[in-house]
């Protein structure tokens, strides 16, 4: 109750200020409006509205119906076979790590219409719901299952008595989050071009009209279409399944034991690492794309390494390889170390993280890549945008994940120190740093893809430079080869910067006697 | 599911593996339960009863030996649909009502709930649950639970019923109207019976024979016969002969 009323009054606080600062100009001059004009704005442009919001609900319902049926499918398929979640291993770390930006581009030359949009934002729903599913399956009691099994109940039994329903708390946490996810998504197809209407062609489109209320208007138009829909499925959540308890991003593909000789190990795994380029071969063949727009794997490396434009196409690329790379490494681990230095802040002043959590959650809900535009208005076409734009999205769920893991360690255990006397400084470094580390690198495996989705943005939209510039510029030209390229770098590089994090923990984390967290 | 409903252990032996350690659960153990028989097993704590309680049901597989209901194995004959089972955590779906709880089983072997409705409200009465057929089992205490739990496992009218300390979580009154009341359905039923508990009064008071185990490794230590006529009233707890025998039985246990 009194957490709800000091929120408000945050709330109003803030409101009060804001329209300060917009009255008076004084943030850049003028790129922040007034709330107040702001919704004047709105209000003028209300004609405009309907058909933009319209083409993005659209895309993203069908995108979620899509997407979420697809993964608690495939949820299902892992736990009935753990061979098939191994299998399907390099699928889903490509889907958890793949930056949406940089195939959006590939989905609109594949394929046509609303359905570029729709995949994009299926993809957004996918990995998060399929984990919940798996995790919801995996964790059905025990003694339960023993009921069904000691009456002859075979695997679909148990699934059909017991674990489908019981997982259903953790599916409907799964869609909470996708549900934002998937208008993200499809506000990123539309940066991907296509269509004439949706908030993210909207939003491109009056981003060169100096027109910094109508650019606020229609961030705060998608930040609520996503913030609706997550409620929606917190409360449906909390009607149906009584789950009230904070979810959390995954940061990890969900592995179930199995056993396998070795041989059988090594056979999954590389067979697991072939699949996403079979799947991909079969689509564009399957999918009848011409040849001279689609690009399968040895096209790609034609491209690269053979063909006469072979030397051009690489110092392109590794030119914007070198512009991207370095900046995004800087802003993970400037947001990861925001985060980390506000989380343990948080445990040395409580309240301030009553305050801050509620917030940092619903950062999380927004669709804060998408909202590009906004900080470009605020921090102009320089690196700093980059590096801003950046730090905004991997900083929030990185405290948020590190911020919970310091709140999981048992009271007790803090007050041991604090019993020998020990000041807060102490027991920091004592207790909630050490304690903190698994929560890091599971920060660290989350924010990864957001970082790289962040800087490709900020490039493309904004600086100019880099891969995400390379894969704009090279939609103008028709440059398909560079097109597929960037796109499958981009993956590629965000794919082995997660096993690179992962390989990391698993050498770190046993050694100082911590398991990792998901 | 006619013919045999004896239950049959041959030499079984159990190991687990617990924190890369290997140690004998139950070794080579043999017993046999005549069809219509009560058996009732008891021993001390970790003594591996659980265990092969669960290998009798297929749950999970002996190291060596060999495990006979009737002639079936344990996986055939739980997918007979001729057995019944009451686990001693009483493992209730908590999203299904009473009445749903109770059926599962039918859902489980594919039999209609429609042609079992005058059953569950019969073992809903029996339990003493009448009035919360539609309850959840949150809303119930731990001893209504553990009812429920009874009442599912009779649901099938199995021929080979096996419990496992299902009375653990009730207090000592209720226990002694339940045991009373499994005497009756058990006689009515000539089900095949093996009781886990580790009430010694219980034990004799139901049992055709008491089995008393050892522990480290599990072993059957010594079987003992239960001589007193049926059906058993309710004044047996408290007759000298039946103390006479619970006295063998602690003995048992202890000296073993
Ligand atoms: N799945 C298992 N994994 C490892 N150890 C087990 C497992 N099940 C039972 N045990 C061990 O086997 C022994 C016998 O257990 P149990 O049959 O449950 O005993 P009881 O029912 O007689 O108390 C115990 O030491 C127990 O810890
Ligand atoms: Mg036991």
């Amino acid at each position: 109750m009194t957490l709800r009323a000091g929120w408000l009054r945050n709330l109003v606080i803030l409101l009060a200020l804001w329209e300060l600062l917009g009255r008076l100009h004084l943030v850049a001059s003028g790129a922040l409006p007034a709330p107040s004009v702001i919704l004047l704005k709105l209000w003028a442009d209300r004609a405009d509205y309907p058909p933009h919001v319209l083409a993005t609900l659209e895309a993203s319902i069908l995108g979620f119906l899509v997407g979420n049926a697809i993964a608690i499918a495939a949820g299902v398929l892992f736990v009935l076979s753990p061979v098939a979640l191994r299998l399907a291993r390099g699928v889903n770390i490509a889907i958890f790590a793949l930056p949406p930006i940089a195939i959006s581009p590939v989905l609109v030359l594949t394929l046509s219409g609303m359905t570029p949009r729709v995949v994009l934002a299926a993809l957004g729903c996918y990995f998060t719901t399929m984990t919940a599913t798996v995790l919801g399956l995996t964790q059905a009691d025990a003694r339960s299952l023993d009921v069904v099994r000691a009456y002859g109940g075979g695997r679909w039994s148990m699934m059909r008595l017991v674990q489908l329903r019981s997982a259903l708390p953790s599916m409907l946490g799964g869609l909470r989050i996708a549900a934002p996810n998937a208008v993200l998504g499809a506000i990123l197809a539309e940066f991907g071009g296509g269509g004439r209407f949706g908030l993210g062609t909207y939003l491109l489109g009056s981003l060169g009209r100096a027109d910094p209320p109508r650019l606020w208007g229609i961030g705060l138009t998608a930040t609520l279409i996503a913030g609706l829909a997550y409620a929606a499925f917190a409360i449906l959540g909390n009607h149906i399944a009584g789950a009230s308890r904070a979810v959390t991003i995954p940061a990890a593909a969900p592995s179930l034991p199995g056993r396998h000789s070795r041989l059988a190990s090594i056979l999954l795994a590389l067979a697991a690492i072939a699949l996403p380029l079979v799947l991909w071969w079969l689509l564009l063949k399957g999918l009848g794309v011409p040849e001279m727009i689609a690009r399968t794997p040895a096209g790609i490396i034609d491209y690269l390494f053979l063909a006469d434009s072979a030397g051009s196409a690489q110092s392109r690329l590794l030119a914007a390889l070198a512009e991207t790379l370095p900046i995004t490494l800087a802003g993970l681990l400037a947001g990861l170390a925001f985060a980390f230095m506000l989380a343990l802040l948080v445990d040395v002043a409580p309240a301030l993280g009553r305050s801050l959590m509620p917030v940092a959650l619903v950062t999380q809900t927004m669709p804060l890549v998408a909202l590009t535009p906004l900080l470009v208005l605020l921090l102009g076409r320089g690196t700093a945008v980059t590096l801003w734009i950046t730090i905004s999205v991997t900083f929030f769920p990185s405290f948020v994940t590190i911020a919970q893991g310091i709140m999981m360690v048992p009271r007790p255990a803090l007050e041991v120190p604090r019993a020998y006397g020990a000041g807060k400084l102490k027991e920091l470094r004592l207790v909630a740093i050490p304690a903190s580390l698994p929560y890091l690198f599971a920060a660290l495996r989350l924010a990864v893809p957001r970082a790289l989705l962040g800087v490709m943005i900020a490039e493309w939209l904004a600086t100019g430079k880099g891969l995400g510039n390379l894969l704009n510029q090279s939609r103008g030209y028709l440059d398909y080869g560079m097109i597929w390229t960037v796109a499958v770098v981009a993956v590629l590089i965000a794919v082995v910067f997660h096993q690179v994090v992962i390989f990391t923990e698993r050498r770190v984390l046993p050694r100082l006697g911590m398991t990792t967290v998901e | 599911m006619a013919g045999d409903r004896s239950i049959s252990f041959r030499n079984v032996s159990k190991s687990f593996v617990a924190r890369g350690e290997r140690f004998t659960a139950l070794d080579d153990v043999s017993m046999d339960c005549p069809p219509g028989s009560f058996t009732a097993l008891i021993g001390p704590s970790g003594c591996g009863k659980s265990t092969l309680l669960r290998l009798a049901l297929g749950l999970d597989q002996p190291d060596r030996g060999d495990i006979r209901i009737g002639r079936l194995a344990p996986r055939e004959a739980t997918a007979s649909g001729d057995t019944g089972v009451a686990f001693q955590d009483p493992a209730l779906l908590p999203w299904r009502n009473v009445e749903a709880n109770i059926a599962l089983p039918l859902d489980v072997i594919g039999k209609p709930r429609s042609a079992f409705r005058d059953r569950i409200a019969e073992l809903i009465d029996l339990v003493g649950l009448k009035g919360f057929e539609k309850s959840l089992p949150g809303e119930l205490s731990g001893g209504m639970r553990q009812r429920a739990s009874i009442a599912r496992a009779l649901v099938t009218r199995p021929g080979i019923l096996f419990l496992d300390e299902p009375f653990g979580a009730l207090d000592q009154i209720l226990r002694r109207q339940m045991n009373i009341e499994l005497q009756r359905i058990w006689a009515d039923s000539k089900a095949t019976t093996l009781l886990v508990t580790h009430g010694i009064d219980e034990a004799v008071f139901l049992a055709d024979r008491v089995v008393v185990m050892q522990s480290r490794p599990g072993r059957i230590a010594t079987v003992i016969d239960v001589p007193f006529a049926r059906p058993r009233p309710k004044e047996l707890f408290t007759s000298p002969a039946f103390h006479a025998l619970n006295d063998v039985v602690t003995t048992a246990l202890h000296g073993a």
